[in-house]
């Protein structure tokens, strides 16, 4: 009985090193069935068109060919570097717009006194629960009465006008910790309203800026259903819609061209995440005070 | 450039809570005015609407005779201290002390002269180029008040600059900030709970409660004569003793029987007596005996004596704070002795009675 006891503290230091590779065993598995679809999307973009709906679609292509890519980059009737450049356009206008228009919104509502804030700003949060497509259909209304259809105005304009209410959000909430005695202090310093938010509270919400700005950009690079609405000529086409055109365009659907060309759709969301992500860990705001 | 502050029934409310309720004041030209009282006493309010971070509900505020209400912060010629410093912290101290000047559309060689002649009155011209988060908490003390001094401003407010440094450094801290103001002698006015730093560094103190000027004077004016019971329990360290007794005949009031000479005009009826530890004295020797009381506690801090004692005429204990180091130990009984020029005598409002 005694025994039994005594032995059980060394039965259990073998038993965390098994869970733990077990564990990761386990993780590692679910790992690789999420990443699973963007593997195969990979390996079918690099396969011969031939190989791609075979008997055994592997991820290991029989031979890697990287002809699907030239093929999908200028086999449409406007080469894809032209969506891409569309696309860059309107995504990073769109951020800039997003950034700049909510960050003064929530600075109004962080910081400004004014008649019915806390009614505007439960408004404003009332609007987060209306879907996309709730406004979709007046709002088309109202652009093509602008003879704004077929342009890009729809889809950059309203960032202009804080129209995301998420973003207000996160940043009224970061902009709420920055302490005000900074403001304070930077009105004793003869600063107006705008120059505290431009030259204090802007550069103290790095973290924040950056976080919106990724999303803003990443959620406006993906869109398929705003371009898909608002835009009819190709020349005017986003990347999204041109990856569309490879399925309908000519009857049999380029399927390698369509997956070469998902995979380098991906390559800026990739970098534009590289390089905001050190800024979204730098949490500067509060270093200066002591409390 | 010295200038003058008043306030006329100045008010302050927060919907339906008073703050400040009815203030009248005159700071004088170039003196160190300090405002002191418990917290929630409505002191760094009171700084905060002189600054124009607070709006002003009711009276007016006058600086050199003009009418400050609706004048912005920035307008005033106030420059001030926080309590938390409020350092731009993306900022380095050299772009900290400049900000208030380039706002202000100073030209960059003025800027420059400036920022280095104030870098180098708080000796802080090695640390321009960091950032606050790399400085001490003697530093970012130092910087906070270089960025008040390089606008040149009429005033100087302090809200409680030296709560966040510790004991020592806060003592360096106060003589230098009396230092600054003996050599640029602009009006200052500093608030704080501590009624050490009040005491030591004011040319005139204002004892504040509840929104309400308690008492306004010289140190030694708010030392020998507080105008009530709540000044002369505040301002003195440690605080005065007070003692309920009846009144006598001529000035005289009786303590458990015994006749108290306090030379002080009074009406009948119950008054309070009000005594300071350090002007109590044990054994023999000239004034009046009050009374023989238990020692409960000595303390003994060098330079004096501290006794809790236990008088038979009440259940609280009394302060005695004698000069020099005593032998007395706990449990010991003693004569308390006080002189007549020493006391004070309150009515029942707590308001103190003449001589």
């Amino acid at each position: 009985m005694t025994d039994a006891v005594q032995q059980m503290p060394g039965h259990g230091s073998s038993h965390p090193r098994l869970t733990g590779t077990v564990r990761h065993v386990v993780l590692i598995a679910i790992c690789f069935v999420m990443i699973y679809p963007i593997l195969w999307m990979l390996s079918g973009s690099l396969r011969p068109a031939s190989e791609l709906f075979g008997g055994d679609a592997g991820l290991i292509p029989s031979q890697v060919t990287v002809e699907a890519y030239s093929n999908g980059w200028f086999g449409l009737q406007i080469n894809f570097g032209q969506f891409f450049l569309n696309s860059l356009i309107i995504a990073v206008l769109a951020t800039i717009g997003n950034v700049l228009a909510a960050s003064l919104v929530a600075y109004a509502f962080a910081r400004l006194e004014f008649w019915g804030r806390g009614f505007w700003f439960a408004l404003m949060l009332g609007t987060l629960m209306l879907p996309y497509h709730v406004t979709l259909i007046p709002q088309y209304v109202l652009f093509r009465s602008l003879d704004w259809v077929n342009t890009w105005w729809p889809l950059i304009l309203p960032k202009y006008f804080a129209v995301d209410a998420f973003f207000i959000f996160l940043m009224v909430q970061f902009f709420r910790g920055i302490p005000k005695e900074l403001d304070e202090a930077a009105r004793m310093d003869g600063c107006s309203a705008w120059r505290i938010y431009w030259k204090i509270i802007l550069p103290l919400s790095m973290p924040v800026l950056a976080t919106a700005a990724i999303f803003s950009f990443i959620w406006t690079w993906e869109d398929f259903f705003g371009p898909l609405i608002y835009i009819s000529e190709m020349r005017n086409y986003t990347v999204q819609l041109g990856l569309r055109s490879f399925i309908d365009s000519s009857g049999t659907s380029s399927w390698n061209e369509l997956f070469a060309m998902s995979v380098l759709s991906l390559v800026p969301i990739f970098l534009i995440f590289l390089f905001f992500q050190r800024l979204l860990i730098e949490g500067i705001a509060t270093t200066g005070m002591k409390r | 450039m010295v200038t003058t502050i008043t306030l006329n029934k100045v008010e302050k409310r927060f919907g339906a809570l008073d703050v400040i309720r009815g203030i009248d004041l005159e700071i004088k030209p170039g003196a160190f005015t300090v405002f002191v009282g418990p917290s929630g006493c409505g002191k760094s309010t009171l700084l905060r609407m002189i600054a124009g971070l607070e709006t002003i509900s009711g009276g007016d505020l006058l600086i050199d005779g003009d009418r400050m209400n609706d004048v912005a912060a920035s307008k005033r010629g106030i420059a001030m201290v926080f309590q938390s410093y409020a350092l731009y912290p993306h900022m380095s101290v050299y772009k900290n002390l400049a900000f208030g000047l380039e706002t202000a559309g100073y030209k960059r060689e003025e800027i420059d002269r400036r920022v280095r002649e104030a870098a180098a009155t708080l000796q802080i011209t090695d640390y321009l180029q960091r950032k606050p988060k790399a400085l001490s908490g003697g530093q970012r003390q130092r910087v906070a008040i270089g960025r008040s001094i390089v606008r040149d401003p009429k005033i100087f407010l302090f809200d409680e600059p030296l709560s966040n440094l510790d004991a020592e450094l806060r003592v360096q801290m106060r003589v230098e900030i009396t230092k600054l103001h003996e050599r640029l002698g602009n009006t200052m006015i500093y608030v704080t709970h501590d009624q050490v730093e009040a005491m030591t560094m004011a040319d005139q103190i204002v004892v504040l409660k509840a929104g309400k000027v308690m008492q306004a004077g010289s140190p030694l004016e708010l030392y020998n004569n507080p105008a009530n019971q709540f000044v002369a329990g505040f301002i003195g360290s440690p605080k005065m003793n007070f003692v309920a007794v009846e009144a006598a005949d001529g000035t005289a009031v009786t303590l458990n029987g015994v006749r108290i000479e306090t030379g002080r005009q009074h009406a009948s009826g119950k008054l309070t007596l009000g005594i300071r530890p350090e002007h109590i004295d044990i054994g023999d020797g000239p004034g009046q005996v009050i009374g023989e009381a238990r020692v409960e506690l000595v303390e003994h801090l060098g330079g004096s004596t501290v006794l809790h004692v236990l008088p038979p005429f009440q259940e609280e204990t009394m302060t005695v704070m004698l000069s020099g180091q005593q032998p007395c130990r706990s449990g010991d009984r003693v004569a308390l002795r006080i002189e007549r020029k020493n006391c004070h005598l309150f009515d029942t409002e707590g308001r103190a009675l003449l001589r």
